[in-house]
């Protein structure tokens, strides 16, 4: 009876430290642009020598940049694994004080961090309003079922995308148009010319949005001739259009654009049917 | 260029979508060249007015193309089909292909990506798709691109909660249910504006103290007693109730933990669809301890019933007995065991409860229950052709050995099932198709699936005279809807788990179905166009040579 009691205790005991620290897991100095910073050229200095810079791969530990994995593992957890090393692996003990390694934290967080996470400055309500007015961004985009529909959904932009794919997107021409978003115009065989997006192609179909937002589906001996237009259909120089505040306006609107789901647990493995 | 762009840009604003609109008219009258819910429409009869493939041609059924889901392991979702669109879902994605060709149009990925599959398909509405996801989301996409629109939340995720079944579209309402009741908690179905994802009404299936029903569960044991609402339900529109089969109590196999009758557990339920109250209920399986969830698709029929016309409901259930009922008022009618393999109960009284035998429940070291805890039938889909009269069932023959512990119920989305069960060695499973009698249950013909011991393939009953079957060796065969004789079959390579479909574009009617990872559509080979396309293009008279 007595180890039954003792191994209860120890049961509650690591349940409430097990409590405790989920509930102080979070990186006291959040995601700051400051902490990152710092945290880079400390992880620069420290961390180099097995993980490569910037985290890209090195000699003897993986690609921090690399993996979901990582940034998925909750702040306290690559706190831990910075401070006391990771047992039957090459990780040692960094030997940081603790706030130096908060700010490893941050800035290893901030490697696979999303647009959303990264608290983007400026002033969203007017980045709102370039959006639905003068950036004519609905005329292609949706959020949430508002705006058109030939260009990618934004409603989860800032959930999915880094904050530099973000701007880019809108500042720098794609090396090539994106799969599911060439721009076509197409004669049928009964002479019907049609022009829109090419959601999907191959040597025998074509499967069309049109440009009245209907989908056509096609058989290539239902064409009579199919042209890809060489350029998207997304303007490339919002640089240029804009200030480069109502540009960081937009952007900041554009990187709160997140779908908000369940709490992920600790530990769930995404790829689970 | 750039002119080409804007121009593009300007015409998209302002223009109503004109393809793909579904209305509540098109889902009453269910036609037959799209496939627009679970079961193909409102009755859940699934069978088909098409019949360009039938018992003449069959023997030429090839498949057109076959689509891989990425990272899939045994597909379990119904396709639906508008205008020449399949959606179909795999857990937390859903995709959108080309009908013809098996080609990607849109992909979605509900994020984050958790919890359990499976996940059984889409629902339709206007311009609009909605899936229900392993985190017991209630999601609605643009059927054109996939575009987000909204996500409600149906139930707590971090209580255990997730949502597998294809959600039922009404009059621009939309009904969802979850799972599982195996963990303890308890089941509802939720009802929700199409357009807002605003929740309308809620319908517990077990009942709070005091509630009608409440006096079937002893002491608290109501308060993880399960009942979940894991498979699609059918609808009348005319009684205006939604039927839906309610899964079984928690803990599953030791009844000493929750002693009475345990309602809603194990009953049909007729839900008012407006109100979400109960119209009625029939309970099939009274204080069940055999894990026999009563979920399996209400087949609704107007025939007549020993001489009367009636609005029946039909089911297969689970518990070995097929069962006739009166929707409007949940009356039993009718019911016989259709499989053999039944000792659990001697027969049922003129109420339709069963006549139990006794000492057969589980116990500490083990009692032979049959069926087995696997079921006479399941999710797998049923059919009724009206043209034959016949009711066709996937039946699975087995006996289970089921046992017994003490278990206490844990919050939070763990296993309570009081311990489980194991296949009888002595009683080995076997898989039939059966066509039953729609009035009396009696056997019309059977066809054995040699070599196949597991169940989950459904059935498709088309007006070419013909019924469609998978099993688990991957075999797709369609057979003869008034002998059962086997008139064409392929091998899809993957365990067939989901019920097939069929659909017709631009002049040609497709059969389809997803096996393991793979979902493949067949339609007739096309001889003339082949042979012709052949002397076009290459000039020879081979009508197997495809032009290039």
């Amino acid at each position: 009876m007595k180890v039954i009691w003792m191994t209860a205790a120890l049961f509650l005991a690591f349940f409430a430290a097990a409590a405790q620290r989920r509930a102080d897991n979070a990186n006291p100095l959040g995601n700051s642009e400051q902490a990152i910073r710092q945290g880079q050229e400390i992880y620069n200095h420290n961390c180099t020598v097995c993980h490569g810079l910037n985290g890209a791969a090195g000699e003897r530990g993986p690609a921090l940049a690399a993996g979901r994995e990582y940034a998925r593992r909750k702040d306290q957890a690559i706190f831990d694994a910075v401070q006391n090393g990771i047992a039957g692996t090459l990780m040692p003990a960094s030997g940081l004080p603790a706030m130096d390694i908060w700010k490893v934290v941050a800035y290893i967080r901030s490697l696979r961090a999303t647009a959303s996470d990264a608290l983007v400055p400026g002033d969203v309500a007017y980045g709102e309003q370039i959006f639905w007015g003068k950036g004519r961004c609905a005329e292609c985009h949706t959020i949430r079922g508002r705006g058109g529909i030939l260009g990618p959904d934004l409603s989860n932009i800032g959930g999915q995308q880094t904050f530099e794919h973000i701007r880019d997107s809108l500042t720098k021409a794609p090396p090539q148009i994106p799969r599911g978003y060439q721009p076509v115009e197409v004669v049928t065989t009964g002479g019907q010319k049609l022009s829109g997006i090419a959601k999907n192609d191959d040597n025998f179909s074509l499967q069309l949005l049109d440009s009245h937002e209907r989908l056509q589906l096609f058989t290539r001996d239902e064409l009579r001739q199919v042209i890809y237009k060489k350029q998207s259909l997304m303007p490339s120089d919002y640089d240029k259009k804009f200030t480069a505040a109502e540009l960081q306006d937009l952007l900041a609107f554009l990187s709160r654009q997140a779908i908000q789901g369940a709490e992920r647990p600790e530990e769930s493995d995404e790829d689970q049917p | 260029m750039i002119t080409f762009s804007i121009s593009l840009c300007l015409l998209a604003v302002g223009l109503s979508p004109a393809i793909a609109q579904v209305t509540y008219q098109d889902l009453l009258k269910a036609s037959p060249h799209n496939w627009l819910t679970y079961s193909g429409s409102f009755s859940s009869q699934r069978h088909s007015l098409l019949k360009q493939i039938n018992q003449s041609n069959v023997q030429v059924l090839v498949p057109t193309w076959i689509f891989h889901v990425p990272k899939a392991d045994h597909l379990e979702s119904v396709p639906i089909v508008v205008d020449g669109v399949m959606y179909l879902t795999q857990p937390n994605e859903v995709y959108a292909l080309d009908g013809r060709t098996g080609r990607v149009i849109w992909q979605y990925r509900h994020q984050p990506a958790l919890g359990k599959g499976p996940n059984r398909g889409v629902a339709v509405y206007g311009n609009r798709v909605y899936f229900t996801t392993p985190d017991a989301y209630l999601v609605s996409l643009d059927a054109r691109t996939g575009n987000f629109l909204w996500q409600s939340k149906i139930a707590e995720f971090k209580d255990g909660f997730w949502s597998p079944a294809a959600p039922l579209m009404l009059n621009g309402k939309i009904i969802a249910g979850v799972a599982p009741g195996d963990y303890g908690m308890n089941g509802f179905l939720a009802a929700y504006d199409a357009s807002t994802g605003e929740r309308l009404w809620r319908w517990d299936a077990i009942p709070k103290p005091g509630e009608p029903g409440s006096e079937t569960w002893a002491d608290d044991s109501w308060k993880s007693g399960g009942g979940d609402t894991w498979l699609t339900g059918s609808f009348d529109p005319e009684l205006n109730l939604v039927y839906w089969g309610i899964g079984n109590p928690a803990p599953d196999f030791n009844g000493e933990l929750r002693k009475g009758d345990n309602l809603y557990t194990e009953c049909m339920v007729a839900l008012d669809a407006d109100t979400g109250r109960l119209k009625w209920y029939f309970q099939f399986t009274p204080h069940d301890t055999a894990d026999w969830d009563a979920v399996e698709i209400p087949v609704l029929v107007d025939a007549p019933f020993q001489g009367k016309m009636r609005k029946l409901l039909v089911q297969a259930d689970r518990n070995g007995f097929y069962y006739v009922l009166d929707r409007t008022n949940g009356k039993f009618l009718h019911g016989a065991p259709f499989v053999q393999s039944v000792n659990w109960a001697k027969g049922l009284t003129p109420e339709g409860r069963p006549i139990l035998a006794p000492g057969v429940e589980p116990t500490l070291k083990g009692t032979k229950i049959c069926p087995s805890t696997s079921g006479a039938t399941n999710w797998m889909s049923p059919a009724y052709n009206p043209d034959t009269g016949l009711y066709y069932v996937a039946a699975l023959e087995g006996c289970g050995i089921n046992t017994k512990s003490q278990e206490k119920f844990r919050p939070g989305g763990f296993p309570f099932y009081a311990t489980g069960y194991v296949e009888s060695p002595a009683e080995p499973r076997q898989l039939y198709i059966r066509a039953l009698d729609l009035t009396t249950g009696k056997l019309a013909w059977e066809f054995k699936q040699i070599g196949s011991t597991e169940y989950g393939a459904g059935l498709l009953s088309t007006a070419g005279g013909l019924i469609f079957a998978g099993c688990d060796q991957g075999i797709f065969t369609a057979l003869d809807a008034k002998t059962g004789r086997p008139l064409w079959h392929f091998n899809t390579g993957q365990a067939i788990t989901a019920s097939p479909i069929t659909y017709s574009f631009k002049g040609r009617q497709y059969v389809a179905v997803e096996a393991g990872s793979n979902v493949l559509a067949f339609a007739l080979l096309d001889e003339a166009k082949s042979a012709g396309r052949a002397k076009d293009k290459a000039g020879l008279d081979d009508p197997h040579v495809v032009r290039q």
